[in-house]
């Protein structure tokens, strides 16, 4: 369960969230959509304590986590796939995934959670040994999500997942998002340009237009509706 | 082999090791800051200077030896939090240059007015300086080897601890990307301040046994020794282990060995001499990593 309220985000001059509210209940997925510079990333960042908060307030479960430390917000529960493939692009795969495990809740032992990464991505048993930061941009993404995964996550964000990727890769990355949702019963969070793709996997959308909530409703709603036309 | 030469090289070797500790002292830091703490110098000069006055107050010596330390650690925490962190807030700031440098000359004013500005005897801790073992049938001095043995084993244990644990690999991760481990949560102020804490330990321990060779210490030592440990460090490639432990040897052993068959007044430039030879042909250091990435 995330709530937030009334949130305002500014770098110096630059406002680039005002008064935003979202409310996304545990087992459900919502899509935060928007154009270039709408305010996405900075409402998932400021989630997870990465950006300066003017205003506002964040709940986790009930627990207001405004003023906590990105770390201690992690270890409520959250975990943030940023925007632009970060992860330690010097460690091999298998190194990235295991530190996520070792400081996320742990409650399936390390050799059953590798286990089941390589089972959900086998290419990247065949690349676990190799620095991720010499992967492909799909692989990358692939290690990216497993290691907020890995971490069992009761609140998982997700910056723009299919960004640069190809097609069918997408389609692999998004079904592995929908698996994910459906089985672990957390609250999944994925910021998205691509309305149409998002709004397939989630339950609600919320749409950002200059830092303000433009417009929010079910899925099916924002699809019906026409939204891409009216807002992005 | 001839006496002179071999009394050079062991020299040579043992405060090599000196060097090394205090470079690996200041890769600490850089791994999770890239500050380096250049107030390292004075934190030698005190922790030598604190273990013989609180031994002079009647404590056992091994009791203000680890006294010294816990100080030591203290004024790390100290220097992380307001010589550091504060420069480090606007990004690619250089601020801590100046400010770590200008807590190390505070520190030595301090101690010059506490404990006078005159050299004091530093007691034996292990060994006294008479203390010899044959080694190829010459004398090596047991406080000789005890400093090289010392800088060894830490250095391995460092090297363990981040290879080997997950607390090392997310020392490792916070020098790559705090925002990431941060957000994985790394408990990234910890480590960063434990980095501070374990920096200045070593310089600490480095201090202690440079004091037990040369046998007195005062306000003004240790500053030439964290400009040689920064070129050991520089030198073996900074943020490198086993470059920190090659780099101190390699300065060492030359800055003696000049320092004996030439002049001891080229004893200190010999190694800046190394150190521009080695940035202009590999800029990154003997050990040094050049940065896996692919756009
Ligand atoms: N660190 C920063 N410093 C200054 N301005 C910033 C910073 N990060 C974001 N902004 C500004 O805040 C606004 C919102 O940016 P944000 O990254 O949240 O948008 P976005 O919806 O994620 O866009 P995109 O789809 O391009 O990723 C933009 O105007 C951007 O220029
Ligand atoms: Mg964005």
């Amino acid at each position: 369960m995330l709530e937030v309220e009334g949130l305002s985000v500014s770098y110096g001059a630059v406002q680039a969230l005002t008064d935003v509210s979202l409310s996304a209940a545990a087992g459900s997925t919502t899509a935060v959509l928007g154009a270039n510079g709408a305010g996405k990333s900075s409402l998932l960042r400021a989630i997870s304590g990465i950006a300066p908060i003017g205003a506002g307030c964040i709940r986790l479960d009930g627990q207001d986590v405004t003023r906590l430390s990105p770390q201690a917000r992690a270890r409520h529960g959250l975990a943030h796939a940023m925007e632009g493939r970060r992860l330690f692009r010097q460690m091999n795969v298998e190194e990235n995934l295991r530190l996520a495990w070792s400081f996320g809740a742990r409650s399936t032992p390390w050799a059953a959670a590798l286990e089941d990464v390589y089972a959900r991505f086998p290419i990247l048993a065949q690349k676990s040994r190799i620095a991720s930061g010499l992967l492909s941009g799909g692989q990358q993404q692939m290690v990216i999500l497993s290691c907020t995964t890995i971490r069992s996550p009761r609140v998982l964000l997700l910056d723009e997942p299919s960004l640069g990727l190809a097609p069918l890769i997408v389609r692999q990355i998004y079904a592995f998002i929908a698996g994910f949702a459906r089985d672990s019963g957390a609250t999944v969070v994925i910021a998205e340009q691509m309305a149409s793709i998002a709004l397939q996997v989630a339950d609600r959308g919320c749409a950002l237009r200059r830092g303000r909530v433009a417009l929010t409703g079910t899925a099916t709603e924002l699809l019906r509706g026409g939204l891409a036309a009216t807002y992005l | 082999m001839d006496d002179f030469f071999f009394s050079l090289v062991l020299a040579g070797i043992s405060v090599g090791a000196v060097y090394a500790l205090v470079a690996l002292g200041l890769n600490l830091t850089f791994w999770t800051t890239r500050a380096l703490n250049f107030g390292q110098g004075s934190l030698m000069m005190l922790c030598a200077m604190l273990t013989v006055h609180l031994a002079a107050q009647g404590l056992a010596l091994l009791l203000a030896v680890l006294g010294a330390l816990f100080i030591i650690g203290g004024l790390g925490i100290f220097i992380e939090r307001f010589a550091v962190r504060p420069a480090l807030k606007g990004a690619g700031s250089m601020g801590w240059v100046v400010s770590t440098l200008g807590f190390g000359i505070f520190l030595q004013g301090v101690a010059a007015k506490w404990f006078g500005a005159q050299a004091v005897a530093f007691p034996d801790i292990l060994f006294s300086a008479q203390d010899y073992v044959s080694v190829f049938g010459q004398y090596v001095s047991l406080q000789y080897l005890v400093v090289l043995l010392v800088a060894v084993a830490l250095i391995l244990l460092l090297e363990l601890f981040v290879r080997k644990t997950v607390w090392g690999q997310a020392v490792h991760a916070v020098s790559l990307d705090p925002e990431l481990a941060g957000v994985q949560g790394i408990p990234v102020r910890r480590i960063i301040l434990g980095s501070f804490i374990a920096s200045s330990l070593l310089a600490g321990v480095a201090g202690l046994l440079i004091a037990q060779i040369g046998g007195t210490v005062d306000p003004a030592f240790g500053f030439d020794l964290v400009l040689l440990g920064f070129v050991a460090a520089v030198f073996g490639g900074m943020g490198s282990s086993v470059g920190a432990l090659v780099g101190g040897l390699v300065v060492g052993l030359t800055s003696k060995l000049v320092g004996g068959y030439i002049s001891t007044a080229a004893e200190h430039a010999i190694a800046f001499a190394l150190l521009m030879a080695m940035l202009a042909l590999r800029p990154q250091g003997l050990f040094g990593r050049i940065e896996v990435s692919k756009a």
